[in-house]
């Protein structure tokens, strides 16, 4: 079956490159609607506050735990900050220490995946040994023990996420790696004298580009995901500061006393965002045809 | 009953892709005796296999047929799934291409075959598992009761296609398909299959669809050809008629652009026999040199005193460690020198392929010293190194994977540009592209194409072009048109061929296909095993060759003329049958 | 004897992957505030006592002789003493450890018992509704947090239909612990919940790529049903490469018993490291990480072994 299309089909195929894979991106619903979701959680959380001005950083105690209603569209939480602005504040933390982290995280693995795939040999062997540990040891205990030791800023806590979740991206890009090293413009490239530099930077990293944006994708997904986790153990941004793990941890005695909107927006926001990050990276990953996560 | 086993009439496939739809198939009619071979020929792209796996009633979800086929009476098209189960693997069976993915890894062969039967046969388990013994048998697997257990991957591609063979036969089929069921084999294995194949569709008075793109095994096999073109039937006849005096211009230009091996005559003579009976439409070679026109001077030019190109000394190449270690190359000497074509013949895994990538410093040799233009290239380092480089060029035998799809054609050639002359002035740069592309004939707009917007054999013109752009001295074509249909492989060969005789490089050619070899190349190696088999001059070692094995290569390459063909056959099969005792031809 | 350097080829890995967790703990180790005197001594050790515990202990030493002098003691299975619970750390997880496995275990067998016909349901009814429904329901059940859903879980069964205790079962021993399965089963079901979504998404991926195989193409020129195609060859063949990442998923499932336990107040390992965590518990906290990352390495080298052995080319080393 595949073998009669790949008589026919590369030359039409591959002769629209990019454009087909825009095409196909935008035949999956499911990842369109992601990217909707993406971009309008963007605008909420960065544009809403000009237009729903509320203030988060003063407690206003006269008006602690309301019910939502026409002045506080989603309530008030336990010191008295309008629930959905709060919603859009903590967001703002949520999605920049994400998007922040995650992109660390790939970059890192980026990095040391093509360095481990490109070099080989024992090089290959101990760094990848380096990310066995690494993955051996769970994310969370991890960052319960740096919880245990010492508080972060954002800045920290982007540091700290990045720097434990580059090793799925590490994997993937030197399995990528591996295969584009052996590809017959690489060796001819060698056979005639081109340095690894430009083997590496000018072909090899040119073409996991699709690759790294995939796993860039779900790696932001995650990242977001982590730093729900982290404000659950209490590691996450100090108040007056919060992001939405942080509301949702707070607010999770109230919810068995009955106030849900304390827990129902943050939890669904976090579902949301994270669901449409996994679709478009989904999405990317048929429209782009790379392997990665499943 | 009908006297046809297989009916074809005005059969349509289009397919829906991405890019819209594409018609594959338009209005082909054809039959096939019960007994009879008929051979379905064409180049890439020409629907040749669709029509196969239609008449399967196999085509992919993205594909809608129209017009009529039948097995034995039985309308494929539109027929609902549960009928064609019925029919496939019973009244009609097929083998398909690449034997390394047709089967199931994780089941063993016997388990395979008896799923077959069981399919269609109401016996139990235990019958159906001794039949598989008996077919495994039949299509000649040695020790089968042992070799039922044996997973896929324990058997060579040969067995393997046999496995798959087994499978087709288990229920003694009216119709075999078989799509290209020996382009992945080497030509030895090759001429195994088919003899199996002729013997099984005899014994059983199966009709045979074969479809191929080799002129050779048709020329071997078949009893009649329907050439197709672009979707459809452009010529049809019996085998002689169609090979030998073709009527189509197509068909003309086809067997026209097929590389021929010239032969020492069947009778044993030593004039090479010349297909001349092809209509005359193939200037035959009696002598490489003078048709690639090579001048004579280039290789007095040359002065014997001048150092080799290429210099492999008791070359040997471990893969791997321990006692899974693989020698890829053992003790392995070669020479080539100034504007000479060596050409490197033999099969998979005789490492003709490890040869070249020693030459080109791209796998190091475990022992043994390799040196290019006179300089040892295992000490050269540094700027020493790619001065010496700088003298290379390169061409690989896939078109897709040869050049970055991320660059443009004019990127792709300038990239040597880049490497060694880095201080060359853009507009210089360009100039030189331009004037490269057009030695290797190709229009200068494509310079600012993608590759992914050229035709196969343009790449491969791309890829020449950027081994030439620095002129060098030496170089290194593994496989060059290999992955390309003939008339496109003809192309490629005229433009080596033409721009050696002009700039004078040297070349290290290497190919799995003799004839081609033959026609391009001065001197041959032969390789085996990681050996150097023999070695000479190409007219003296392909006609009359030193060694058994190299006698055997030649014996399995099946030429595209019926009538000799016939007579090699006879000839091989009789030396086969004297195994052990001398087999001359 | 392949099977045999098989074996030690991958069991050396694994001691050099436990080597470099040592690395990173002792550096973490080190980067406690007061550095490990104070994390060992606790917070009520005087400078005398630290700098008298540093001399002894070779902590004034370089760094790489104190690495070996910790090497040393991991050996002899010593992971120190807790602060507050003033019992031999290398005890406490003994205790605990088992419960643990129980938990993920449970979770695992829950969760691959229902991706995998999910994962193929899905791959053969291919963008029919049934796929975008079970595609939605893995995306939301991958991105809910683990306590969120928890806490959904025991407002909804607990507080709300009233069929399963919030806590789970509490006892001492494993027995106790089986004794009432009915308070495992939300613990089982929290944990299992984004197992049955990454899991089903790899199963449906690879069962697609499978159907594409050239083998199921020659099976069905033989005649071969798709029914039995699908369970005969396809099952087989997408379960080797899914197994391979069960390996890979073990650290996680730990991450999620953590929460777990921590959320419905089962006794295990994650319960004892989060509340060693509240009350900056180091030894408790490094050794468990220790434990939990020989665990995963060894959860690995297990999914290993199961690949090798359901697929036949793994144990001739071609892949």
């Amino acid at each position: 079956m595949s073998a009669v299309l790949q008589t026919q089909a590369p030359t039409l195929e591959l002769a629209t490159g990019y454009r087909l894979s825009v095409r196909r991106f935008a035949r999956n619903r499911l990842a369109v609607a992601g990217l909707v979701v993406v971009v309008l959680f963007l605008l909420f959380c960065f544009v809403g506050p000009l237009l729903y001005s509320t203030d988060q950083t003063h407690t206003h105690l006269t008006q602690v735990n309301l019910a939502p209603s026409g002045a506080h569209w989603l309530g008030t939480d336990a010191v008295g900050h309008d629930e959905l602005g709060r919603l859009m504040f903590g967001g703002k933390t949520s999605l920049l220490v994400g998007l922040a982290a995650g992109l660390l995280a790939t970059v890192i693995g980026t990095l040391w995946g093509a360095v481990a795939g490109y070099a080989g040999g024992w090089v290959d062997a101990v760094m990848m040994r380096v990310v066995d540990a690494g993955i051996a040891i769970p994310a969370l205990f991890i960052l319960l023990v740096v919880s245990a030791i010492t508080t972060p800023d954002s800045l920290g806590l982007i540091l700290i996420l990045g720097l434990v979740s580059w090793l799925v991206p590490s994997r993937l890009v030197r399995a990528e790696t591996l295969t584009l090293k052996s590809r017959d413009y690489v060796l001819t490239l060698r056979a005639i004298g081109g340095t690894h530099g430009r083997a590496i930077f000018r072909h090899i990293l040119p073409n996991s580009v699709s690759t790294i944006v995939v796993a860039a994708t779900f790696q932001v997904a995650d990242a977001i995901l982590l730093v729900a986790y982290v404000s659950y153990l209490g590691l996450g941004v100090q108040p007056p500061s919060t992001d939405w793990g942080g509301m949702l941890s707070a607010g999770l005695t109230a919810a068995y006393s009955g106030r849900w909107w304390l827990i129902v927006p943050p939890g669904l926001a976090i579902i949301l965002v994270v669901c449409a990050f996994n679709a478009v990276g989904d999405g990317l990953r048929d429209a782009f045809d790379v392997r990665g996560r499943g | 009953m009908s006297a046809n086993i297989l009916e074809i009439e005005n059969l349509g496939v289009t397919f829906s892709t991405e890019s819209g739809d594409v018609p594959a198939v338009r209005g082909v009619s054809l039959h096939v005796r019960p007994g009879e071979t008929l051979a379905l020929v064409g180049e890439s792209g020409s629907g040749k296999s669709t029509v196969a796996l239609a008449a399967m009633g196999l085509l992919p979800g993205n594909a809608r047929a129209s017009g009529r086929a039948s097995v034995d009476g039985t309308d494929v098209i539109g027929a609902a799934e549960a009928e064609l189960t019925g029919l496939r693997g019973r009244t009609v069976s097929m083998v398909f291409q690449e034997p390394a993915t047709a089967l199931d890894p994780l089941t063993r062969i016997g388990a395979q075959i008896a799923e077959v039967v069981r399919n269609h046969r109401p016996v139990s388990a235990r019958d159906a598992a001794s039949s598989a013994v008996e077919l495994l048998d039949r299509v000649g697997i040695p020790d089968p009761e042992r070799r039922a257990s044996a997973y896929p991957f324990q058997l060579s591609g040969g067995q393997r296609q046999r496995v798959v063979i087994a499978m087709a036969i288990a229920n003694a089929p009216g119709l075999l398909i078989a799509d290209e069921p020996t382009t992945a084999l080497d030509v030895t294995v090759q001429a195994e299959i088919l003899d199996l194949l002729r013997a099984l569709a005899a014994d059983s008075g199966t009709g045979v669809l074969l479809v191929t793109h080799n002129m050779g095994v048709v020329a071997d096999f078949a009893d009649r050809v329907a050439v197709m073109l672009e979707g459809e039937v452009v010529e049809t006849g019996p085998v002689e008629e169609v090979l030998l005096r073709p009527s189509h211009e197509y068909t003309k230009r086809l067997l026209g652009a097929v590389p021929r091996l010239a032969v020492a005559g069947a009778g044993g003579g030593a004039e090479p026999r010349l297909a001349a009976a092809a209509g005359g439409t193939v200037p035959q070679p009696a002598d490489a040199k003078s048709r690639r026109g090579v001048p004579e001077t280039t290789a007095v030019a040359g002065a014997p005193a001048e150092a080799p190109v290429v210099e492999l000394h008791d070359v040997s190449v471990r893969f791997g460690r321990g006692p899974r270690a693989v020698r890829a190359l053992q003790d392995v000497s070669l020479t080539l020198r100034a504007g000479e074509t060596l050409g490197l013949v033999g099969e998979s895994g005789s490492g003709k392929s490890t040869a070249a990538r020693v030459a080109l410093g791209l796998v190091q040799p475990a022992s043994g010293s390799v040196s290019l233009f006179g300089t040892g290239l295992g000490r050269a380092r540094g700027r020493k190194r790619r001065a010496l480089l700088a003298g290379v060029g390169v061409v690989l035998q896939d078109p897709v994977a040869s050049l970055d799809a991320r660059m443009s054609v004019a990127e792709c050639v300038a990239e040597p540009l880049r490497v060694h002359r880095r201080g060359m002035p853009a507009a210089e740069r360009r100039a030189r592209v331009a004037e490269v592309l057009e030695r290797v004939r190709l229009p200068r707009e494509l310079a600012n194409r993608g590759p992914r917007e050229l035709s196969g054999g343009q790449r491969q013109r791309v890829s020449l072009a950027r081994a030439l752009v620095l002129d060098p001295r030496l170089l290194v074509a593994d496989e060059p048109t290999s992955a390309l249909d003939v008339s496109v492989q003809q192309t490629v060969l005229d433009v080596i061929a033409e721009l050696q005789a002009e700039l004078g490089f040297a070349c290290l050619f290497v190919s799995h296909d003799l004839a081609v070899v033959q026609q391009f190349a001065q001197r041959v190696v032969v390789m085996r095993a990681g050996r150097v088999e023999e070695e000479g001059a190409t007219a003296a070692t392909l006609t009359h060759p030193e060694t058994d094995y190299t006698r055997r290569l030649i014996a399995a390459v099946p030429v595209p003329d019926p009538v000799l063909q016939r007579l090699r056959r006879t000839e091989r099969q009789a030396a086969l049958a004297a195994a052990g005792t001398e087999g001359r031809a | 004897m392949e099977t045999f350097l098989y074996l030690t080829r991958r069991v050396l890995q694994a001691l050099v992957v436990i080597l470099i967790v040592t690395v990173v703990v002792f550096c973490l180790l080190h980067a406690l505030p007061g550095g490990p005197a104070r994390g060992i001594l606790g917070p009520q050790a005087t400078a005398q006592q630290i700098a008298a515990f540093n001399h002894d202990q070779g902590l004034d030493r370089s760094l790489p002789v104190q690495y070996v002098y910790y090497l040393r003691t991991l050996l002899q299975g010593d992971l120190g003493t807790s602060y507050t619970l003033n019992e031999a750390v290398s005890q406490l997880i003994e205790q605990r450890l088992p419960k643990t496995l129980v938990l993920t275990v449970l979770s695992a067998l829950v969760g691959l018992l229902l991706a995998i016909p999910l994962g193929m349901w899905q791959a053969v009814r291919r963008n029919k509704p049934v796929d975008y429904v079970v595609t939605t329901l893995s995306f939301v059940a991958y991105a809910t947090p683990v306590y969120f859903l928890g806490l959904v879980l025991v407002l909804v069964f607990t507080q709300w239909l009233r069929w399963f205790p919030s806590q789970a079962p509490q006892g001492e021993t494993l027995a106790d612990v089986f004794a009432q399965p009915g308070a495992l089963i939300l613990p089982v079901v929290a944990g299992a919940a984004s197992m049955v979504a990454v899991f089903s998404r790899y199963m449906r991926a690879a069962t697609l790529e499978n159907l594409q195989e050239d083998y199921v193409r020659t099976a069905r020129a033989g005649g071969s049903r798709p029914r039995a195609i699908l369970w005969q060859h396809v099952f087989r063949n997408s379960l080797t490469p899914v197994v391979a990442m069960l390996g890979y998923y073990v650290p996680v499932l730990f991450g999620g018993a953590l929460v777990v336990e921590q959320l419905f107040n089962y006794p295990g390992m994650g319960l004892l490291f989060w509340s060693a965590a509240q009350s900056s518990d180091y030894p408790v906290l490094l050794g468990c990480v220790l434990v939990i990352s020989v665990a995963t390495v060894v959860g690995t080298l297990l999914a290993d072994v199961v690949q090798r052995i359901i697929d036949p080319r793994v144990k001739a080393g071609r892949t």
